[in-house]
């Protein structure tokens, strides 16, 4: 009997090498491939996922020991890209390649889940383990920003 | 991105007739009536204008000179009106597949929001697609806005002499729509386009006024951002097709080793594993380095049974290549007197006649491009037929390589050009690209190979390692009056001439004609071979030589006991000839604003640690100034802000413009501060993010980019912010603490 895994709400059955690293299996096995590989050692955040909610790099957490978890992926973040934080991409134009920022706003959107209203430095620290090699901080640190702002303002 | 060496940088400076001539060439046809599109799939009617430029070298040697620029690209407008433009260059973060259509869609009236773009596949009819030398946006950018320009007039042609019968003149073009100037009557784009494409091509379209822009010099989004957003865009690592077999491979450590021996049989017996092949050495430029690769049904299968392999190279004849005794023999070869490029004046007299002389070292290491995306393709290699799919930046160069490796046509070759997650001049090569057509062409099946980090970062294409000696004297009233300056460092000339020893003349081409007033001036080239592939690297060899002069400049004005910016205006002032006088006004107003915005003047005011650098520099034909400003506390360094001017001409997309630099100053920073390629044994120690330190978000300081609008033609903006970074910031921390750092950079990492 095959474990499962739960992707973006659909359950899948772990069906290769338990082994196998989530970002593998996500990328060759299920062929969803927003998520990505950058280092594969855990230094540059590009495979961000979240497991039941958390930010997660994919590279180096075997998919057997997530059986019976909720993975969230970049193309699962939201219903039609609308999450806060991807319009908030779009409006700042944050992407230059592009290739980092699903692991960026999947991470973005992890610290957000645990701290709506983080301040500059929560935000630094925080985003600290996902590289941009095209220089792209700066407007993300406005991004979150700007969504963290609003979410102050709704709740207060 | 970064294809361009300073000799085409001179080449292009010294050429502008060519150029000039080369854009009054070019031809705009209709071919709607062609069947012009073979492999874009395009629906048939409508209006589709096609733009072409004559042949056109580069002069970055002989082997390459079949690597021409000749930028096409095509403008469809379909019955519906929706427009698409076809832009053949590449797409790597750049942003040049919105800026160019930008510039299009303005001429053409067209609203912005039914134009999209797509990214050619490597075709004829695309001409030459090399993506380097910040030349797209140059070299385009009045041939597309002329094609636009024709579209719209044949469109309003159409609406005139076919529909409504009066002369053209009463007509007139907006947002999609030609307009009845008599009595206000509208028809749309989509319905005019197929009458339209009935209409001969105007032979002198008018251009726009800049007062009339839409489009141009304003903040344009990015047209592909909303995938990239949900996970959608697809790199090179993406391409996913029935059959796919996914590849890891290792590559011989050391340049020029070959196998002795791979044990196979651990590999094999791997569940999953397809097969193990050898890949010999290609030798043509950018073919590979040879290596053993492993096939398996996924990439991780590959991966884990490469780790299996028990391989045994012979390493060869750079097995003793170690960098640190390199860049120390490079500072010999420069310190002592070398081989004389270029005299002027008599330095010798202003040397003995000098009040003061000051003389100083600089050093660079090699660099990875180390793009966050690894270099990825799938190729499948079929006895009639090879197809690619690549993130590149030269998608003739793969033809070029695999119709030379399978002895087939390279236009035999299909290359689908993806979206490159970052290239930075490193997806210029298409070794990777070969290595995959050797084993799919091997185990018959499409194959995607995807390097792994640390193979990106040991076996690469590296930025030169570099020594320059700079020697200078003043005279009582600190006047620059000689300028000494030697260079040794392995050139890019070494990846297509074996037996090169050092520097070619047009290397130090950007010396010679550097735009201080240097009267009494001698350039010498030291002696330096390369013992690695060394290829272009965003900017180029503006990275350090921006660093010598610009740090040697502010050495010098502290020398002459003058403030930094009066004596690099003094500096340009020099300059009597004629010929820069353009770059000496363009460079110091540049520096101008820069400082103005960094309130250069209140820098006495600043907090203690504080200090305020200044470096500007011209390179791609772009002027880049900067103010960075930083806090110095022991060894720590940390930059707080940096004021970033560019003189690109024209600007088309404001905010893909700050975006380049935003990018530039990280890139910079990370070159500057912390990362360096180091050889021991011949091989490269590095191998990942951990000690191959790229900077991160919390070292990201305040970059605030502001425009010189100097009326001039547009020119690119990919590398020339990379070059003014780091002795911006050199000269900042020497001001704020009396520290001056020679060597790039300044504080490695020990590995
Ligand atoms: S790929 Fe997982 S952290 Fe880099
Ligand atoms: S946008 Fe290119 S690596 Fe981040």
């Amino acid at each position: 009997m095959n474990k499962t895994i739960i992707i973006n709400g659909e359950k899948q059955n772990i069906d290769v090498d338990e082994d196998m690293p989530l970002l593998w299996f996500l990328r060759d096995r299920l062929e969803k491939t927003g998520t990505k590989y950058g280092c594969g050692t855990g230094l540059c955040g590009a495979c961000t996922v979240h497991v039941d909610g958390v930010a997660t790099r994919s590279c180096v957490i075997p998919v057997g020991v997530l059986a019976g978890k909720s993975i969230t992926t970049i193309e699962g973040l939201s219903e039609n890209g609308d999450h806060p934080l991807q319009k908030a991409w779009l409006e700042n134009n944050v992407p230059q390649c592009g290739y980092c920022q699903s692991g960026q706003i999947m991470n973005a959107a992890s610290l957000l889940n645990e701290n709506p209203t983080p301040n500059a430095e929560e935000i630094d620290s925080a985003m600290q383990g996902n590289i941009c090699r095209c220089g792209t901080y700066q407007r993300i640190k406005k991004a979150i920003s700007q969504v963290a702002d609003d979410l102050a303002r709704e709740v207060s | 991105m970064s294809t361009e060496n300073t000799a085409i940088e001179s080449y292009a400076t010294e050429n502008n007739a060519i150029e000039k001539n080369a854009t009054e060439n070019t031809t705009i046809e209709n071919v709607s009536r062609r069947n012009f599109f073979k492999t874009a799939s395009i629906a048939t009617g409508g209006l589709v204008i096609g733009v072409s430029l004559p042949m056109q070298s580069m002069a970055f040697g002989d082997e390459v000179k079949e690597f021409d620029f000749n930028p096409n690209a095509f403008i469809h407008i379909a019955e519906n009106g929706d427009t698409l433009i076809y832009c053949g260059r590449c797409e790597m973060g750049q942003g040049i597949s919105t800026a160019l259509p930008g510039a299009v869609a303005d001429e053409l009236e067209a609203d912005w929001s039914r134009v999209s773009v797509k990214q050619g596949d490597a075709d004829e009819k695309y001409g030459h697609q090399a993506t380097g030398g910040s030349a797209s946006i140059r070299r385009m950018y009045i041939p597309m806005r002329e094609a636009g320009a024709a579209a719209k007039e044949m469109l309003i042609a159409a609406a005139a002499t076919k529909v409504w019968k009066i002369p053209a003149d009463q007509c007139s073009a907006k947002n999609h729509f030609v307009i009845n100037n008599n009595n206000g009557e509208k028809l749309s784009y989509g319905q005019l386009a197929s009458l339209a494409a009935t209409i001969s091509v105007p032979e002198k379209p008018k251009l726009k006024e800049k007062s009339e822009y839409n489009y141009i010099g304003k903040a344009l989004p990015r047209h592909d951002q909303a995938e990239v957003v949900v996970g959608k865009r697809m790199y090179g690592v993406d391409t996913k097709m029935p059959g796919l077999k996914y590849a890891a491979i290792t590559h011989c450590p050391v340049l020029g080793g070959k196998l002795k021996s791979v044990d196979k049989s651990a590999a094999l017996a791997m569940k999953g594993v397809v097969d193990v092949v050898v890949i010999p050495r290609f030798e043509v430029p950018f073919g590979s380095i040879g290596g053993v690769a492993v096939v398996a049904d996924n990439t991780w299968t590959a991966q884990q049974a490469l780790k299996k392999l028990i391989i045994k190279w012979d390493l060869g004849d750079n097995q003793s290549y170690d960098t640190k005794a390199y860049k120390a023999q490079l500072v010999k070869n420069v310190e002592s007197p070398a081989e004389v490029v270029t005299e002027r004046g008599d330095l010798k007299t202003a040397f003995s006649n000098a009040a003061q002389k000051l003389s100083a070292t600089y050093t660079g290491g090699h660099l990875s491009h180390s793009p966050m995306e690894p270099n990825a393709s799938v190729v499948y290699v079929e006895d009639d037929k090879c197809e690619v799919w690549a993130a590149t930046q030269a998608p003739k160069a793969i033809q070029k390589v695999l119709g030379e490796y399978l002895k087939r046509e390279p236009t035999d070759i299909i290359v689908h050009v993806t979206m490159a997650g970052g290239a930075f001049g490193r997806k210029f090569k298409c070794d990777y690209v070969h290595e995959a057509a050797v084993i799919s062409q091997q185990v018959k099946a499409p194959v995607q190979l995807i390097w792994s980090r640390e193979e990106d970062m040991r076996t690469g294409y590296y930025h030169s390692i570099s020594a320059q000696h700079i020697e200078g004297s003043l005279d009582e009233k600190g006047n620059v009056t000689g300028w000494l300056h030697r260079v040794a460092f392995p050139p890019i000339g070494s990846l297509f001439k074996a037996d090169t020893t050092g520097p070619s003349k047009n290397d130090v081409g950007a010396v010679d004609k550097y735009p201080f007033g240097l009267p009494n001036f001698r350039s010498e080239i030291g002696e330096a071979k390369a013992h690695t592939r060394i290829g272009w690297y965003r900017a180029v060899y503006a990275i350090f030589y921006g660093f010598s002069f610009s740090s040697f400049a502010d050495e010098l004005s502290y020398k002459a006991g003058k403030d930094p910016l009066t004596f690099l205006n003094q500096l340009y002032d020099a300059n009597d000839n004629a010929e820069q006088k353009e770059q000496v006004k363009r460079s110091k107003d540049a520096l101008a604003l820069a400082a103005e915005k960094a309130a250069w003047h209140n820098r006495n005011k600043l907090p203690e640690g504080q200090g305020i650098g200044l470096a500007v520099h011209y390179s791609f034909r772009t002027y880049v100034a900067m103010a960075v400003r930083v806090e110095v506390s022991g060894d720590d360094i940390k930059v707080l802000q940096v004021d970033c001017v560019i003189d690109c001409g024209q600007v088309l997309n404001t905010d893909g413009a700050a975006a380049q630099m935003e990018g530039a100053v990280a890139m910079g920073m990370s070159l500057a501060l912390s990362t360096e390629i180091t050889f021991r044994n011949g091989a490269v120690v590095n191998s990942n993010f951990h000690d191959y330190p790229v900077m991160r978000t919390s070292d990201m300081p305040q970059v605030n980019v502001h425009f010189v609008d100097s009326g001039f033609e547009p020119t690119g903006l990919g590398e020339p912010g990379v070059a003014p970074f780091a002795p911006a910031l050199a000269n900042a921390v020497f001001a704020a603490s009396g520290k001056r750092y020679r060597d790039l950079p300044f504080k490695p990492m020990t590995v």
